[in-house]
């Protein structure tokens, strides 16, 4: 051992052997297969976010009078700015995508099930909170569109019974969009929301090592039933999963660049308000209720997802039919299939 | 898959992602390169304007180039965006497929540009052209020219083309250049058809069939612009839709740059000369000594150009009068009037109180001008105080704006109105006939206000002393009191000896009205004194011989 990595050794008592002991578990063979390998997917592009944003957050002003033109600085003067704010749109976009394909990938391998099911929670409140930095990190470029797709979101929340108005007042910091909505935005967006999903990665890793990966449990995974290394084997698809991943943000941060659309104008309301995509959904739900009702059953169906893995068994023993949760599955897919696709289509 | 294969795939991944990060570094040392003016932009040609430009290209090779220089070149904005008519325009024409009409009028422009066009008919540029037709054509339509072709001494050796003159040509070249045209068409019996014959409705479309049944079409249906009024690029211009104005008066045609128009001499096509030299007047003051200065760090080519903030360096003519500053939140207007807070084109200047309409309110009575003022100027003057405290103290503007109004104040009390008093005393007993520039008279108070006296005010509005004092008011005094008195009197004296002796009377008690005030008394005091101390002599002289 060289003096260097003595020296070391004494301050860092850690073996790098006993290290890679400790971390070398034994991967199912089944996850060769890349779709499941989509879990470690958005963590990959958490850090993309991570890195472009700290980026982004020494040009950008939270203020109403500021942001946008902070923004448009970023993207049309400072250099690469446009390049690091596309990442960073991309970024979330395929994060989101991640996000979902990865739920519905554990969703389907019903990995939810005893004695998982407080990982699935977790991996719920990953998915709120994603979905909630999508929606604040869209809302501070201070766009026409975000401004009042942000309008739209606190009337909603509005309308949800006896927490809802303060839950609009909290969001907006007041009863309507105010010069110090953006700022919390901002916080939510960069510090809070971040933390969380840092925290909540950390305790759904932790459950993921003390649970073991799930074994694949059909016939075909029979087959291919066995084990292999992480260290190098699952770590070089992993790698390769990121060097693809990085290639395809690349290329859709330069083919298709963000773009900046009309200034926020708080009297002039658009023509057409459109959320992000992953927002499709719910709002093409409320223009197809009432408010009220829209309102409720959306919180109806997230309390389900969040319950699901005792749903699911309490389904499987009426029914006593296993695959019940694929059938509903479907169906849910494909309504949020179709409702995004419905309002990506719809102009009004 | 075994670990050598995927150590050979993440080789050959990390390679075409290191390719991705040099694509990213050529992108963006091209996109440096054209900011820095050092590489051609990129140019996107829509498909409906593809077969123009590789026509044009061949025959108009300028119209391109300047085009492809614009930001409309950028952003996919081709021929057809602009010049793109319906088939109802009185001037639509086929050409190659589309139905396009040759001159792009403001109302065009706003398919796109809506505020700034709503700014621009709001201002005192928009109504350039009711110039047409007023004391000052009437010099070049009249005391120029001619109103009615007439014949020529004699033929021009090498010329067999002349037959008659055309005497409007210095109104079309001159006048109509700046102000704008009456966007004329021909008519097919040889008369001109213009907005007044067409009556276009709020749309700008005619609502006169016969009209447009008359205009004159050539043998590609194309309709014939009369050369009384096209070419032109006034800014005044009325065009065949109702709309005023042209845009590309500041923002040529076809580049449309910003970075021209925020530069002095792109106003000084018209704002120069000796009846209102505002650019050599900027030019000398310090403003414009620091802009030739420095205009290399005045980051000419911004996106938006606000004062403060994208430059501080010093003030162009758009900076003071319709840029973005950092006070306003960098809000541009297409009205240069909204920071103006004196008038100085008439003979006697006006504070700035304009009506819902953007006209200057000439009412006298208190209550009444109150209540007819959409926007005073008082804030006027504030908005142009906001401009002027990025570098200077509130101190410092105050007092120059003090300097200003004395000065304004002085020129209007000592010689504007006592000359208006005395060129109207002399038309009402009749003692000059109405018509305009027949008399010396009227030419010597032509040149007191209307080119030494705006001089004079346009100087101290910017600051030129060698304007405000030598070309202005040194020579509005000395055009007072050594022609304007002098050439009165005559009249008078003529007048009283054909006969008009109480007309000549009312003139002369006038003028001696006028200079027995305390602001003038000097010029003929001690004249008086000599010539009554003579008087006495000679009398006792006469008593003594007598």
């Amino acid at each position: 051992m060289g003096r260097v990595a003595e020296w070391f050794a004494e301050r860092v008592p850690i073996s790098g052997l006993e290290l890679r002991e400790l971390t070398n578990e034994p991967v199912p063979n089944h996850l060769k297969r890349w779709w499941f390998c989509l879990g470690g997917t958005p963590a990959y592009l958490f850090v993309v976010q991570i890195f472009t944003g700290i980026l982004l957050a020494f040009y950008y002003q939270p203020a109403p009078n500021t942001a946008y033109e902070s923004v448009r600085f970023i993207t049309e003067d400072a250099a690469f700015g446009w390049y690091l704010r596309s990442l960073h749109k991309w970024g979330a976009t395929l994060m989101i995508a991640a996000v979902i394909l990865h739920q519905m990938r554990v969703y389907f391998t019903a990995a939810y099930r005893r004695p998982r099911e407080l990982n699935w929670v977790i991996g719920m409140c990953l998915l709120m909170a994603t979905l909630l930095t999508g929606f604040t990190g869209y809302s501070l470029v201070f766009e026409q569109l975000s401004y009042w797709g942000a309008t739209v979101a606190a009337n909603i929340s509005d309308a949800v019974p006896v927490v809802g108005h303060v839950a609009k007042r909290m969001l907006l910091a007041g009863d309507a969009y105010n010069a110090l909505t953006l700022p919390r935005f901002y916080i939510l967006h960069a510090a809070v929301l971040p933390t969380t999903i840092i925290l909540l990665l950390v305790v759904h890793i932790s459950f993921i090592r003390l649970h073991g990966i799930t074994e694949l449990d059909d016939g075909a995974a029979s087959q291919e039933a066995g084990h292999y290394d992480f260290f190098p084997d699952h770590l070089l698809t992993e790698i390769i999963i990121g060097l693809v991943l990085m290639i395809l943000l690349s290329v859709l941060a330069t083919v298709l660049p963000a773009m900046m659309g009309p200034k926020a104008d708080p009297l002039v309301t658009p023509e057409e308000i459109k959320p992000e995509w992953f927002f499709y959904v719910s709002f093409r739900w409320l223009k197809l209720f009432s408010l009220s009702f829209a309102v409720l059953s959306t919180g109806f169906i997230i309390g389900a997802m969040f319950l699901w893995p005792w749903i699911d068994a309490a389904l499987r023993k009426i029914t006593r039919n296993e695959d019940i949760s694929v059938y509903i599955g479907i169906l849910a897919t494909l309504t949020l299939i179709g409702l995004t696709v419905w309002e990506a289509l719809a102009t009004h | 898959m075994s670990v050598k294969a995927k150590q050979v795939i993440i080789a050959v991944l990390g390679l075409v992602f290191l390719a991705s990060l040099i694509l990213v570094q050529w992108m963006e040392v091209i996109r440096r390169r054209e900011e820095a003016g050092l590489a051609p932009h990129r140019v996107a040609i829509p498909v409906s304007s593809m077969s123009c430009v590789k026509c044009h290209q061949q025959s108009s090779p300028g119209i391109i180039d300047h085009w492809k220089g614009s930001t409309h070149a950028v952003k996919g904005v081709g021929c057809v965006e602009c010049h793109q008519a319906q088939k109802d325009d009185v001037d639509a024409f086929d050409h190659y497929g589309a139905t396009i009409a040759t001159i792009v009028t403001p109302r065009d422009c706003s398919r796109c540009h809506k505020t700034e066009f709503t700014e621009f008919v709001n201002s005192h540029h928009a109504l350039a052209g009711n110039i047409l037709a007023s004391l000052d054509n009437r010099l070049a339509e009249t005391v120029e020219g001619a109103r009615v072709p007439f014949n020529p001494h004699s033929p021009t050796p090498g010329r067999d083309d002349a037959t008659m003159v055309n005497g409007m040509a210095s109104v079309n070249v001159g006048c109509k250049q700046c102000h704008g045209s009456k966007v004329a068409l021909e008519a097919s019996d040889g008369s001109l058809i213009t907005v007044d014959e067409l009556k276009p409705d709020e749309n700008g479309k005619p609502t006169n069939p016969e009209a447009v049944a008359a205009v004159r079409r050539d043998a590609d249906g194309r309709p014939l612009l009369h050369e009384s009024s096209w070419p032109n690029t006034g800014i005044g211009r009325i065009n065949l839709d109702g709309s005023r104005g042209s845009c590309s008066a500041c923002h040529s045609r076809h580049d449309f740059s910003p970075r021209r128009a925020r530069q002095p001499e792109n106003c000084g096509k018209c704002h120069l000369g000796p009846d209102h030299p505002q650019k050599e007047i900027y030019e000398e003051s310090k403003h414009g000594v620091a802009y030739r200065d420095l205009r290399e760090h005045m980051n000419l080519n911004a996106h938006e150009w606000v004062l403060g903030k994208d430059y501080t360096q010093a003030p162009t003519c758009a900076t003071c009068h319709m840029s973005g500053h950092s006070r306003n939140g960098g809000r541009v207007t297409h009205d240069p009037g909204e920071r103006i807070s004196w008038t100085n084109r008439p003979p006697v200047s006006l504070v700035m109180d304009t009506d819902a309409e953007g006209r200057v309110i000439k009412e006298t009575d208190p209550a009444k001008r109150r209540e007819q003022i959409a926007s005073s100027w008082q804030e006027k003057r504030e908005a142009m105080k906001q401009v002027c405290l990025h570098c200077h103290t509130k101190n410092y503007v105050n007092a120059f704006y003090k300097q200003y109004d004395d000065f304004v104040i002085n020129y209007n009390e000592k010689f504007a109105k006592p000359g208006q008093k005395i060129m109207a005393g002399l038309r009402e007993q009749k003692l000059i006939t109405p018509a305009q520039f027949d008399e010396e008279i009227e030419w010597t108070w032509f040149y007191l206000w209307h080119h030494e006296g705006r001089r004079a005010r346009h100087g101290a509005s910017m600051m030129a002393p060698d304007y405000a004092h030598w070309h202005g008011m040194y020579e509005v005094a000395e055009r007072f009191y050594m022609e304007l008195i002098p050439q009165a009197r005559e009249i008078a004296e003529h007048a009283a000896e054909s006969g008009q002796s109480d007309q000549a009377a009312a003139v002369l008690a006038l003028i001696d009205e006028v200079l027995a005030r305390p602001e003038h008394q000097w010029f003929e005091q001690e004249k008086k004194a000599r010539e009554g101390s003579n008087e006495a002599a000679n009398d006792s002289a006469d008593n003594a011989s007598e």
